[in-house]
């Protein structure tokens, strides 16, 4: 999909048109990108030339998708892309903010002023309103019960900005759930452990928790099962497929006898693997009306899997590797590498095992288990485009409660802190700054701007407007953030709007770092040319 | 029944598979043709080890490779990367946004144009193909081909399930390209791409009762090298005891452009790692892809534009396809002869063969000769197994090896009238002409099937004019335009050899003389090159005893353990 971005082939001339440039392309990219931001975002539908489809709300897709050329555009991109893998949201705001703080920069620099000078500024002012974050932010106790409340008001800001309200509200259950299923005391939360799964399926749009795991595959002889209750389930990584060992090629030279031998004996010993697991579920299972599931790693082939069938054993084979862990934690048990040591300890348990087929797509569904700390979001989508915009939202969300527990704090969101952190940086650090660094603080106050204006602007609202009236309640002393359907300031703790505190932060972060290294542009290069001079 | 589960990893390497799965499905077709010759109808080859079969949601039932291709997006051209058959459930309108109330934007691509020959596939599957409705004569199909391929889709004719095609996107390399050992690093371990691609292939071997092994082609000539290592580090680990055959391929356009010192250092140094970073990974590396494939002797009767990766990698394709034969013959072992094909050989039989026995070397040459020429008669004063060139870049002509081991594969020899050669006939003559020689390998394989290599609709006009309609070698050329194509040529006999010899020695050696000279050396001057690669020094020494052990393992006396070269 080529949206490309300004001319990749241009070359730097002077100090100025450098910086011209950068400024141009930071702008640029932020032009394609803040129609995204917030809960009246714009979603986008991109088509590419095969007609493949991508639906995407977020800046971080967006950029994947946009096969970007332009060097500077490459370098934001990054940096947004990056504050996703790291903190798992916030990349429009990342794009937008960096092109505001570019744009603003470039006001001053037309004005003859040297970037070197907005450079420290941006500095001080950011290393200020860190510190602010700290003051800003609300503070949650998580401890052994978390507050379930925050985290679903943090999980809904965030869905809500990628699916309409009805689904986003269902959906933010399911992820709170989730991620207290997963999670254990004293460890950090693993989002892996909760699997996220999708269906094709003809009209439905729609998401379910289950409470165990889902599996993309099915048992793999017709007369296995498809359903069984009250199941032992046996987790392991144990070849259960003959494979021919690595022999000399004189060895197919050899008689035909001599190779079948070595089949035999080959053979046998896959038979007697099985047959460990057949005495073990014949210990567990006999006199009740207990059933026995195999799921394993490795291949199962079919002679073994007819010795299975026979003995009323479902089995799974070749399943993901991640799964095994997954299951360990929904069912209980232990995943086993050597059927030598097999003992009933090692089972799990599950209420219900059965098999869904949709053409020749089957998933396995392993329910009903006791207490589990994995389990499986299942998304149902019409196609593929919807079913993987569900997953990055889905993605966002857990990352969303996760950061929460583990950052113990929020952030108020609507634009409050942007609101918040400007007066701020105004009115309190900019007198402390000594001459025209005062300046480059300025440039920064505003650009945080951008992200209620943004808000604004995508609401239909006039920008004017909104920052007169958030900035009049703010000098009341109030701590106010937009609402987007009428313009008027309000108060994000009241509506549950709050954003992950470590997004900010790390946004707060990256953000003058890059927009400093693309203003510095002309010195990098200076410095370059001096090292070739021959003095 | 042993499958074989294929991956193609970047462009050059989807260029060899698009031609390999074209000769598959003309196989498939020409069997249930009622007047294909009787080679075709009786092949004795098991198309269940590379395709599966499967269904689609509507019930349609479906025949597709068990694939896993890689390329960067936008390389799929006019192909939707969920392939043909599996689409979206038609009673939904894919532009409908069911998860969003708010404002939509569309942005639509310029649709890339469907060729002819696309265009012609595609109405021959919606209505029946009836002659007088076919209004696209096959000169046209031919030509369209000729003159503008651009992507590996633009001549494929074969479809594929939706988890095949995996495109890789969101690198931003930018104007720089993705032409480098370094670029591609973290493309694998950093974000989803590694686990995706894990998991495209975990689909293809869950099914899969009985795999016999992977095949697994790399367009090692940039970034994607590294993605390769990345994924076949992980398939080690997930499936140890199946054995990857890789062919590390190289197209035309690598060896173009000029470059400049420092350009070439990186090249240099490329070449050498990538080599060394692929080659523990595998049970055996066959490199491929000659600097001039036009000029080499593998061209004495084609007519080959080197600029042309359509044209390349159809030769390298018929190679491949020639080597795998032996993987599909039903045969309760390689001793077993039917009429219909000899020398059935598994994966790890022919990986055991030509890395087991004596020296450990597990780097192959891949050796053709296309078409064969006629088993017996006039053009035997050479004979027939010096008429295989190699495929394989840089290596030594004229060697004698002693230890050598080889592998051939012959598909529908004929004898120099251009009367089909029987299997015995085809045994017989290969096996006399090695025992009379001066000098032969230590060991030798024949596969052989009577079936020869058909030449589908959209394969290149590469052959000479002496090439014939049954690809007989003819005496006098054929008058008119110099190179003829599939509407002239309908098959050909072929053979292929993997062999295991000391010729390849100059392959490793120049990489391994380049690794020292521009890493490894004090003040090498591509050693800020290779950390920032993300290799630390350790491990280029490391690549370079793994490089320096190969040589060793075909020349005990072989000065590389010294440090300098
Ligand atoms: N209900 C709401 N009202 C106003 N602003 C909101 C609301 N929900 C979220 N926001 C704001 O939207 C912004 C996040 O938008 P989003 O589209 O997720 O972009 P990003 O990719 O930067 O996270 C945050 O500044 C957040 O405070
Ligand atoms: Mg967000």
């Amino acid at each position: 999909m080529s949206l490309r971005l300004l001319n990749p082939n241009a070359e730097v001339l002077n100090t100025n048109a450098a910086v011209g440039m950068n400024i141009n392309a930071a702008t640029g990219l932020q032009d394609v990108l803040k129609s995204n931001l917030g809960p009246k975002g714009t979603i986008k539908m991109l088509v590419g030339g095969s007609g493949d489809i991508k639906l995407t709300k977020d800046g971080n897709t967006l950029l994947k998708e946009m096969q970007i050329q332009n060097p500077t555009a490459i370098m934001i991109a990054r940096t947004a892309v990056a504050q996703d893998d790291i903190s798992g949201d916030g990349t429009t705001s990342t794009v937008i903010f960096i092109g505001e703080l570019m744009k603003q920069s470039g006001r001053y620099i037309d004005e003859g002023m040297h970037p070197r000078i907005l450079v420290d500024g941006f500095d001080i002012a950011k290393r200020a309103t860190l510190q602010f974050l700290e003051k800003f932010k609300t503070p949650v106790v998580m401890g052994d019960n978390p507050d379930k409340e925050i985290l679903k008001m943090v999980a809904r800001t965030t869905l809500r900005t990628k699916l309409y309200e009805a689904m986003a509200d269902q959906l933010t259950d399911i992820i709170v759930n989730a991620v207290l299923c997963i999670r254990k005391p004293e460890e950090p939360i693993d989002l892996f452990m909760v699997e996220i799964m999708h269906m094709r399926h003809k009209f439905d749009v729609d998401t379910r928790l289950v409470e165990g795991l889902v599996l993309d595959h099915g048992s793999r002889h017709p007369d296995m099962k498809r359903r069984v209750e009250n199941c032992h389930i046996l987790t392991c990584n144990v070849s259960l497929e003959y494979e021919k060992s690595e022999v000399n090629a004189g060895f197919f030279y050899s008689n035909a006898e001599q190779r079948e031998a070595m089949v035999i004996a080959e053979r046998r010993q896959v038979d007697e693997r099985v047959q460990k697991i057949i005495e073990l579920k014949r210990k567990v299972c006999s006199g009740n009306d207990n059933n026995f599931v195999v799921i394993n790693q490795k291949g199962i082939d079919p002679p073994s899997l007819d010795l299975l069938a026979r003995e009323g054993i479902v089995a799974l084979r070749r399943a993901k590797r991640r799964n095994m862990e997954r299951l360990v934690l929904a069912c209980g048990g232990e995943a086993v590498n050597s059927v030598d040591d097999l003992s009933p300890d090692c089972l799990g348990w599950a209420g219900l095992v059965y098999e869904h087929v949709l053409g020749e797509e089957k998933y396995t569904f392993v329910e009903n288990v006791k207490n589990p700390h994995s389990c499986t979001i299942l998304i149902k989508g019409p196609n593929d485009h919807t079913i993987a915009q569900i997953k990055d939202a889905v993605r966002d969300g857990l990352r969303a409660v996760k950061n929460t527990i583990e950052d113990e704090a929020v952030v108020m969101g609507a634009g409050a802190f942007e609101v918040a952190a400007r007066h701020y940086l105004l009115n309190e650090v900019k007198k402390t700054v000594q001459g025209r660094a005062q300046l480059g603080v300025e440039a920064f106050a505003n650009a945080l701007l951008v992200v209620p204006k943004t808000l604004a602007e995508n609401s239909g609202l006039d920008t004017q407007d909104v920052i007169i009236a958030l900035t009049g309640e703010h000098d009341k002393g109030n701590v106010v953030g937009l609402n987007l359907h009428t313009g008027e300031p309000l108060d994000p703790e009241m509506e549950g709007i709050f954003d992950n505190y470590s997004v900010k932060r790390q946004l707060i972060n990256s953000g003058p770092v890059i927009a400093s290294q693309l203003l510095l542009v002309d010195e990098v290069i200076r410095a370059g040319r001096n090292m070739r001079k021959p003095t | 029944m042993r499958e074989i589960v294929t991956i193609q990893v970047g462009d050059f390497a989807n260029f060899i598979g698009s031609h390999f799965w074209n000769f598959q499905d003309e196989l498939l077709g020409l069997a249930e043709e009622p007047h294909a010759d009787q080679a075709y109808k009786n092949q004795s080859l098991d198309t269940d080890v590379l395709f599966r079969a499967g269904e689609t949601q509507q019930g349609t039932l479906t025949y597709t490779p068990r694939l896993v291709s890689i390329g960067l997006q936008g390389s799929l051209g006019s192909l939707s990367s969920h392939g043909s058959i599996y689409n979206d459930v038609p009673s939904y309108d894919p532009s409908h946004v069911a998860t969003w109330e708010g404002n939509v934007t569309k942005q639509v691509a310029q649709p890339h144009k469907k060729n002819l020959f696309l265009q012609s596939l595609y109405k021959e599957e919606l209505h029946q193909p009836t002659p007088s409705t076919n209004e696209i004569k096959d000169e046209d199909l031919v030509k369209c081909l000729e003159n503008d391929v651009q992507y590996w889709t633009d001549f494929s004719k074969v479809h594929y399930h939706p988890q095949s095609l995996y495109e890789v996107s969101g690198l931003f390399t930018g104007i720089q390209g993705f032409d480098n050992y370094g670029i591609g690093k973290d493309v694998f371990s950093k974000g989803p791409c590694g686990e995706e691609m894990n998991e495209r292939l975990r689909f293809f071997v869950e099914e899969c009762d009985h795999i016999q092994g992977i095949q697994f082609v790399v367009d090692d000539s940039g970034g994607f090298s590294s993605v390769a290592a990345d994924f076949l580090e992980n398939i080690a680990d997930e499936y140890t005891n199946t054995p990857v055959m890789l062919y590390s391929a190289r197209g035309p356009g690598t060896y173009m452009n000029p470059l400049s010192q420092k350009g070439s250092i990186s090249r240099a140094l490329h070449d050498a790692v990538s080599f060394s970073r692929l080659s523990p990974l595998c049970k055996l590396i066959v490199p491929i892809g000659l600097p001039s494939l036009s000029t080499s002797k593998v061209s004495s009767f084609l007519c080959i534009k080197d600029a042309k990766p359509f044209h390349c990698s159809a030769v390298y394709a018929a190679a491949l396809h020639s080597i795998t034969t032996p993987f599909r013959m039903g045969l309760p072992g390689p001793t077993v002869d039917s009429e219909y094909v000899t020398g059935s050989m598994d994966v790890s039989g022919i990986v055991s063969m030509l890395t087991g026995q004596g020296r450990q070397n597990m780097v192959t040459m891949l050796d053709v000769a296309i078409p064969a020429p006629p088993l017996t008669g006039v053009r035997s004063q050479l004979n027939f197994p010096e008429s295989l060139y190699s495929l394989t870049p840089e290596i030594a002509v004229d060697v004698e090896d002693l230890e050598a081991i080889e592998f051939m594969t012959i598909l529908g020899a004929l004898h120099s009238g251009g009367k089909q050669a029987s299997i015995l006939e085809v045994k017989d003559s290969i096996v006399s002409t090695y025992e009379n020689a001066v000098t032969r390998p230590r060991f030798c394989h024949l596969s052989a099937s009577l079936c020869p290599l058909p030449v589908p609709l959209p394969f290149p006009s590469i052959f000479g004019n002496h090439v014939g309609q049954r690809g007989e070698l003819l005496q006098n050329p054929i008058p008119g335009s110099k190179s003829r194509g599939s509407l002239d040529v309908h098959s050909i006999p072929i053979a292929a050899r993997l062999r295991s010899s000391s010729a390849v020695l100059p392959f490793i050696e120049k990489r391994l003389g380049h690794l020292r000279k521009f890493g490894i050396e004090r003040g090498a001057a591509g050693a800020q090159l290779l950390r920032s690669w993300g290799f630390e020094n350790d491990e280029v020494g490391d690549m370079g005893e793994t490089l320096s052990k190969m040589v060793m393992s075909l020349d005990p006396y072989s000065q590389v353990s010294s440090d300098s070269d």
